[in-house]
Parts: structure tokens; C-alpha cells; sequence
């Protein structure tokens, strides 16, 4: 059973898929703490535009982070459709903004190919690479990245 | 046998502390028998419950430190800075082996040195009929009977107090057994069918190995009869004889003839040991994991977050529906709910303090080094060693204390032939204090050293552009006093390798604020300094007045906040595009909290202006806010490391309807304030002290929202 699964996981990577602006985009399911509608959110003075503020998850606060300014992608608006994807990247549980979020999936292996800046409007320094599912592009994010590149120095100019 | 580390690693910390306070009084006075009696024991007791744990290097460690301490209290040999100084190393190795059986499971440090060099000392300066250190105490009178070591002492009280007897049975084989450490060992397992075996004459290791003649004795805890027992043994094979027979503390005494327990200083409540039988007055402890209590805590606060929204939801029905009969059932039930939740949390709070000695306990120690390395004389006095306050408080002082020590020692006393040619005693005297204060706890660094010398202070600061001179001149000495309490600010000229390290006062004032507390210093020029440190109970929960922003809630720890005042538009005053309100003829600077965090661009809203008069320290700041919403207890929640440090911004809190308000950092947001104010205009005029044709504000007397009849109206002034 479980080397059943390793050589599955090595197959095939499951992806949480949502969407943002015209794109869909996958994060490792593994990374993905739970999916939750759209809160009442405080704003944090002084913070980069990108962190829309802290919402209250179940007695934790945690940041949370609009992907679309995250990627300057054009705002969009809140709907009902809008969803948090809260995820767990030790030692940092942030929620992110997302328009919808569609679906699980397996992707193959093979079909994940190297990020190239023709694909994406988002830089590719945030991408982990590209999956081709059926008639479909996924972009993979590397959160990791997502989470830290850069912000690093504009949260340390924020907080003079 | 791990619940017997616990038990094992609890009393090695405590003789360890026994050692330290010991070695140290002995460096003192160099002949206080008392003090190495004391020594012996707690060397001795260590050795034994190590040994029973299976701590060799440990134990040999002790061994060794209990012959030179024997020979020393028998004045065999005299205490000289040598032997002190071998004992601290043999402490700190003792510290260390204490961490690894922690973290590792075992001890690493090699012992053997430390024991070759005390060896070296025993046999130093002994008179030539020397034969005396050769029995190991404990070991000599076996026949007598067993001789408990303090930890097996220790396990059996507790478990006479659970009803369990402990016995000593007494096992001889038949002469000539074959395999009598089989024997042993089958003794040993029948009983623990029976019981517990907890210990053994000679040790576990020992029976193994066949290292006995043909007795041996085992100490087991066990509800069965001895009859029970006895027989259970005696039908295995080739036991010749056994006893069975009840322990009884008085029978344990150790080589000096006095009962044992009378050496123990515990902190714990005592067990059986002091009170006579009979007389059970005794309080039963439970030992509970930290992270435990830390769960209770935020599960309270959840329960607090509750309560406070179900007052909230009750106000509301309330107002909706007038003076319907289960609206003010529920009422009253809230309100209960809300008296126990206080219960409960004020009886966790209890729980998860601890003696502030669990920090001070450190302290005596790194004092005399630095004392010694900087050359000084020192003697060091600490008070309140008792007083509890939160763990976590603890834990975020430990740095600011360690500093203000270091500053005591390094830059406070002076060297003893300064003292001397001042007038003053050659040793310098520092003083740790701590104390409760009504819902705080105070600790105060005291030196009888120079001074701050506030030329020097004055001549830094304009050296460093932290102010101007006309500034300088209108300040009291204790503003210029506080003003080493500004960034980058250290009077140091030369810097020693403890205190000049970059971190000033600047730190140590930024982490007591953190947590909520304040610092201030009095100091007179050559008689001393004093830094008066005003800590919380705990960082968990405090009491904030919730005040609106634009769509936020922001809360302000209430020690503060000062007072509420409302000024009319005609009351404010601009003095260099700064606007000011006169308050009891005081000038206020007065700011939109919006603008100071950035918020809007902080213009002052029209109209009457609401203004919560904050307060760091010495100064004040007047900040204009949208709305009151009250005062309450506020569960404090951390932002996280993702937000890392947000500028004013100390924490979170659950609002009653589940969204989240910011806790403010007042004595950043005045320093902010200061700190935007002074960039253009720092060497510019200042603001004048005294306007007489400005109107004093009304002072709102402030009512609090909350919980009508349970706490009084507040009307805040101080």
C-alpha cells in the first residue's frame, strides 16, 4: 500500500486548482491547509498593497494576500464566488485570495513542463512550471516564492 | 522509569541551584561550615539519585565533589580561590550533563578531567595521617540497613501518600547458589508482578554482574500484604531467606545523623517528611506539561471572545425587544457565565505562574563573573525571589534583566579604588528586587555605584543629533535621564566585551513595552542608579479600551491610556503646523490615529474632537479617534511571523463579532509621532511649555460598555 502510493505520487502530483483573472492555477494539495469563503478582513496599516490584512481563522490570525495584486494582475472584484485558500508553508500559514476555486486534480508528471514567460502574465519567478491536462494549461505556482520573494524587502521598507 | 526522570531531573536542578547559592556564599566566607554541609549534601544527593538513575559520569562527578567537600568540612583542608573556582567548573559541568540527560537521554560531557583535578585537590595539603577519605559515605553502615538516597526517599513519600506501602525486602540466596544473578533477577520480577521495584542494595547493574555476597535488598511500592510478598519469593528457587518490612521514614538517616528531610529546602508544599504522622495537612501536587496549561490559556480565551460576544448579542436583544422575561434570564446567565470565566481564568493564570527565582536564580552567578572580569567588587543582594508571575513574562524579561545587570556592574559600580577615593565602601552593593503591585509586578536594578553622569548624556545626545540644545536646556534632569533610552544611545566610553555589544537601553525599553510593561530610571550622580521595571501578570489577556477608525477597531493597552478628553475645533492650537490642545496647562500634541498609522493623509476630522490621551513613559500624545467603543478584556494574539513587525502595531485580538482588532504599541506610535514631527523641525523651536490664553478640556468622564453592574463606572485621570 505504501510504496503503491510513493510510486504514485511520483507519477502524478494532486493540485488544488482555482482561478484568477483569465488563468488556472494549481498549488500541491499537500500545501493547502482548507478552502474558505470570503471574510470580513482588517486591514494592517502600513503593509504592502498586496496584503489585503488578517482575518480571525477559528481563533488564529493569520495574513492574508490578494493574488492579483500579488501578481499586478487588473483588481477584480469580490464575489460570491471569491474563496481564501489557506495555506501551510512552515512557518508561515497565510490565506490567499483567489476568484474561484475549481477543482482537484491529478496531473502527470510528464505533462508538468519548465515555466516560460510566453504562458503567464505572472512572473516566472513565481512559477514552479507548466502542466498540460487534457486541452488545459495549468500554471503551477511555487508558493514558497510567492511568499517571500521580494516581500522581503518591501515588508522591511514598510515597517521604518 | 521515565515519570522518575522527571522526579530525578526536578531534584538534580534543585540541588544544582543549592550548589550554585552554596559555592558562591562559600567564595564569600571561605570558612562558613554551614555552607559546606550544605555543600556535602547536596553533592551527595545528586551522586545517589544519579547513580540510581544510571547517570554514571554524573555520579562519579558528585563522588568526586563530595570527598573534597568532606575533607573540607572536616578541615582537613582549607577553602582557598582554587577550590572555588574548580567547584563552579564541576557545577557547570554538572549544568550541562543535566541538559544533555534532557535533550539527549544521557550525559556527554567527560567528567574526567574535572575529577582527575579534584582528586589532585583531595590530595593536597592532607595531614600525614591521612586514611580517613577512603569510605565513600553511605556505603559503610549497610548492614544497618538500606540507606535511601534523597530521590528514592523522595518516590517512596509520595507514594505513601497514594496508599501504596513501600517495602524493603531482603533476599539471601542459599550459600553457593549458582547464577545468583539470575536469582536476583527472578526476585526482581516476581515482585514487580506484585509491585513496583524502585530501587535495589546493590544496584540493578550489580546483581547483574553477581557483585554481592549473598544478600541483597530491593525497595518495592506495592498494595499487596507482605506476606504476599514474602512468599511470592520465597518459592523461587535457592532463596534461602527473605524479609519483608515495611519503610519507615524515620528509619533513614543519613551519615550526619540528622534526619535528611530537614536539608531539603523544597518549594513544593511538603510531604509526610516534616509533618508527624497522622497529621495529613498535606497538599497533593500534580506535575502538568507546560504546553498543557498553554492549551487551557487560549482555550479560556476563546471562552473569554465568547462571553464577550454573548453580552454583546444580549445588548442588542435587548434593545430590540424591551424587558422580555428571557432576555433577562439570559442576561443573568451571562453574566454568570461570565463571573466563572473570570474564575477560571484567574485560576489558570495561577497555575501557570511560577516564582520569578526561576529567573533570579541565574543571576548570582553571572554577576560575580562579571564583577570579577570588570575588576569590581561586588556584592549582590536579591528580594521578592518568591514573587510568581506568568511564565511567558518571565521568559521576556530574562533579556532586558540580564542587561540592566550587566550596565549595573559594568558602568554603575566603580572600581573599588574609586569607590574608595569617593568615600564609599570598596564593595559595590546591586539590588534585585520584585514585588506585587496592585496588577502588576515590579522589579526593580539598583546600584550604589557613580551615576548617570547627565553632562556626558547631554553631550552624547546633541553629539548624536538626537536633540537641540534649547532643547536640552528646557529639560528636568529626568528628561534628559530617559533620554539614554533613545536609539543607538549607550554613555559607554569604552565598551566591554558584555555590555557594549550594540544593545543599549533602547532594547531593553522596546522589549518591556512589548509586553506591555514600562521602564523608568532615577539616578543621582554618585550615590547610584535605579531602573524601575512595571511588568503585566501575564501576556495573554489584558484590558484595553476598544477605540474606532474609520472601519476599524483598534485596542490601547488601558495602563496607556491617560484619560479621554472631547476638545472643541476652537480648543486646538497649531504650533509649527503641530496641532496642540491645553490640558490642566500642559501642552498635548494632539494627531488623527488614522494619519499616525497611515491610514488617511491625518487631517483632524471636523467639528468636537475625540482624543484619547496616550501615555509611554514621560510622554504623551493626544490621539483623535472616530469612536469610543469601551473598555474590555482583550485576548492577545500574535500576528504572526509572516507580518513579521508591523510599526505600532504590537498584536491582535478576536473582536466580540469574530473580526479582528489591532492592539496598539503606544510607546511606538508616540516615538513614530515624535519621530515624523522632529525630522524637519528637530533643531527648530520647540513647543513652548506654557500658553496661557489656551482653554483647558473638558475631561469626558468615561463610562465603561461592558458588563453594566459588574465592574464600577471608571472615570480615568491619574
Amino acid at each position: 500500500m505504501v510504496s503503491g502510493s510513493d510510486v504514485q505520487q511520483k507519477k502524478e502530483e494532486q493540485l488544488v486548482a482555482f482561478q484568477l483573472d483569465k488563468e488556472i492555477y494549481g498549488v500541491d494539495i499537500a500545501m493547502v491547509h482548507e478552502i474558505i469563503r470570503m471574510q470580513e478582513i482588517t486591514r494592517i496599516p502600513r503593509a504592502p498593497s498586496f496584503i489585503e490584512g488578517v482575518i480571525n481563522l477559528r481563533g488564529k490570525v493569520i495574513p492574508v494576500l490578494d493574488l492579483r495584486k500579488r501578481f499586478n494582475l487588473p483588481n477584480g472584484q469580490y464575489t460570491d464566488k471569491t474563496r481564501i485558500v489557506v495555506v501551510e508553508i512552515p512557518p508561515h500559514t497565510v490565506g490567499l485570495i483567489v476568484d474561484a476555486v475549481s477543482e482537484v486534480l491529478r496531473l502527470p508528471v510528464e505533462a508538468i513542463e519548465p515555466p516560460s514567460p510566453v504562458i503567464a502574465n505572472v512572473d516566472v519567478e513565481y512559477l514552479r512550471g507548466v502542466g498540460k491536462l487534457a486541452d488545459r494549461l495549468i500554471i503551477l505556482l511555487d508558493l514558497e516564492k510567492v511568499l517571500t520573494k521580494t516581500e522581503k524587502a518591501e515588508l522591511a521598507a514598510a515597517s521604518v | 522509569m521515565t515519570q522518575y526522570l522527571a522526579v530525578f531531573l526536578d531534584e538534580v536542578g534543585e540541588q544544582i541551584q543549592k550548589l550554585e547559592e552554596g559555592i558562591l556564599a562559600l567564595e564569600r566566607d571561605h570558612h562558613d561550615r554551614e555552607v559546606l554541609h550544605s555543600l556535602f549534601r547536596a553533592a551527595h544527593t545528586i551522586k545517589g539519585s544519579s547513580a540510581a538513575m544510571g547517570f554514571e559520569r554524573m555520579s562519579r562527578l558528585t563522588h568526586g565533589m563530595e570527598e573534597v567537600l568532606d575533607r573540607l568540612r572536616k578541615g582537613e583542608a582549607s577553602v582557598t580561590v582554587e577550590v572555588v573556582d574548580l567547584l563552579l567548573a564541576c557545577l557547570d559541568a554538572l549544568k550541562a550533563m543535566k541538559e544533555e540527560v534532557i535533550v539527549h537521554g544521557q550525559e556527554i560531557t567527560d567528567p574526567s578531567e574535572l575529577i582527575a583535578r579534584l582528586e589532585r585537590q583531595g590530595c593536597r595539603d592532607v595531614p600525614a595521617s591521612a586514611g580517613s577519605l577512603s569510605t565513600p559515605p553511605g556505603r559503610s553502615d549497610q548492614a544497618k540497613g538500606i540507606l535511601l538516597n534523597e530521590y528514592e526517599r523522595r518516590i517512596l513519600r509520595q507514594a505513601a501518600l497514594h496508599g501504596v506501602e513501600p517495602y524493603i525486602v531482603t533476599v539471601r540466596v542459599v550459600p553457593g547458589c549458582p547464577m545468583k544473578g539470575v536469582r536476583a533477577f527472578m526476585v526482581t520480577r516476581a515482585l514487580e508482578e506484585l509491585g513496583e521495584v524502585v530501587g535495589s542494595r546493590p544496584s540493578a547493574e550489580e546483581l547483574e554482574k553477581e557483585q554481592f555476597d549473598e544478600t541483597f535488598s530491593l525497595i518495592v511500592l506495592s498494595h499487596e500484604d507482605p506476606d504476599r510478598l514474602r512468599n511470592t519469593v520465597a518459592s523461587i528457587l535457592d532463596i534461602a531467606a527473605v524479609d519483608v518490612a515495611p519503610w519507615k521514614e524515620e528509619v533513614s538517616q543519613d551519615e550526619e545523623g540528622s534526619p535528611t528531610s530537614e536539608t531539603r529546602i523544597s518549594q513544593e508544599p511538603r510531604g509526610p517528611s516534616r509533618a508527624p504522622e497522622g497529621a495529613q495537612r498535606v497538599n497533593q501536587t500534580v506535575r502538568v506539561d507546560v504546553e498543557r496549561l498553554d492549551e487551557l490559556m487560549n482555550l479560556v480565551g476563546e471562552l473569554v471572545i465568547d462571553r464577550i460576544r454573548l453580552t454583546r448579542i444580549n445588548k442588542e436583544l435587548a434593545g430590540r425587544f424591551n424587558h422580555d422575561r428571557l432576555i433577562d434570564e439570559l442576561m443573568e446567565t451571562s453574566r454568570h457565565i461570565g463571573r466563572i470565566t473570570n474564575e477560571l481564568q484567574a485560576q489558570i493564570m495561577k497555575a501557570r505562574m511560577l516564582p520569578i527565582d526561576q529567573l533570579f536564580s541565574r543571576f548570582p552567578r553571572m554577576v560575580r563573573d562579571l564583577a570579577r572580569q570588570a575588576g569590581k567588587q561586588v556584592e549582590f543582594l536579591m528580594e521578592g525571589r518568591e514573587t510568581e508571575l506568568d511564565r511567558t513574562v518571565i521568559e521576556q524579561i530574562s533579556d532586558p534583566l540580564i542587561h540592566l545587570l550587566r550596565n549595573a556592574v559594568d558602568h554603575g559600580i566603580e572600581t573599588p579604588e574609586e569607590r574608595l577615593k569617593a568615600g564609599k565602601p570598596a564593595k559595590g552593593v546591586i539590588r534585585l528586587r520584585a514585588s506585587h503591585e496592585e496588577n502588576s509586578i515590579v522589579i526593580i536594578v539598583e546600584d550604589d555605584g557613580r551615576g548617570i553622569d547627565l553632562d556626558r548624556v547631554k553631550a552624547k545626545a546633541l553629539a548624536l543629533g538626537l536633540v537641540s540644545e534649547e532643547q536640552l536646556e528646557r529639560m528636568s534632569d529626568q528628561e534628559i535621564t530617559e533620554l539614554v533610552f533613545l536609539p543607538g544611545f549607550s554613555t559607554a566610553e569604552r565598551t566591554s566585551d558584555v555590555s557594549g555589544r550594540g544593545v543599549g537601553m533602547d532594547i531593553v525599553r522596546n522589549n518591556i513595552q512589548a509586553i506591555g510593561g514600562s521602564v523608568r530610571i532615577r539616578t543621582q550622580r554618585g550615590t547610584g542608579t535605579r531602573v524601575i521595571l512595571k511588568l503585566p501578570l501575564t501576556l495573554a489577556i489584558m484590558r484595553a479600551l476598544l477605540v474606532g477608525v474609520g472601519e476599524g477597531t483598534y485596542a490601547l493597552p488601558l495602563g496607556s491610556v491617560q484619560e479621554i478628553i472631547r476638545t472643541r475645533p476652537e480648543e486646538v492650537h497649531f504650533i509649527n503646523q503641530q496641532a496642540v490642545i491645553l490640558l490642566r496647562q500642559e501642552v498635548l500634541p494632539i494627531l488623527s490615529l488614522a494619519g499616525l498609522l497611515g491610514l488617511d493623509g491625518g487631517q483632524l476630522p471636523d467639528g468636537d474632537l475625540l482624543c484619547v490621551v496616550a501615555i509611554s513613559g514621560d510622554s504623551k500624545l493626544g490621539l483623535v479617534v472616530d469612536r469610543l467603543i469601551g473598555e474590555q478584556e482583550v485576548v492577545i494574539k500574535s500576528l504572526g511571523s509572516y507580518l513579521g513587525d508591523v510599526p505600532g502595531i504590537s498584536g491582535a485580538t478576536i473582536l466580540g463579532d469574530g473580526r479582528v482588532g489591532l492592539i496598539l504599541d503606544v510607546g511606538r506610535l508616540i516615538w513614530m509621532a515624535a519621530d515624523s514631527r522632529g525630522r524637519e523641525r528637530r533643531a527648530d523651536r520647540g513647543i513652548p511649555h506654557r500658553t496661557a490664553s489656551l482653554q483647558p478640556s473638558e475631561v469626558v468622564p468615561y463610562r465603561v460598555t461592558e458588563e453594566p453592574g459588574e465592574r464600577e463606572e471608571v472615570g480615568y485621570a491619574r
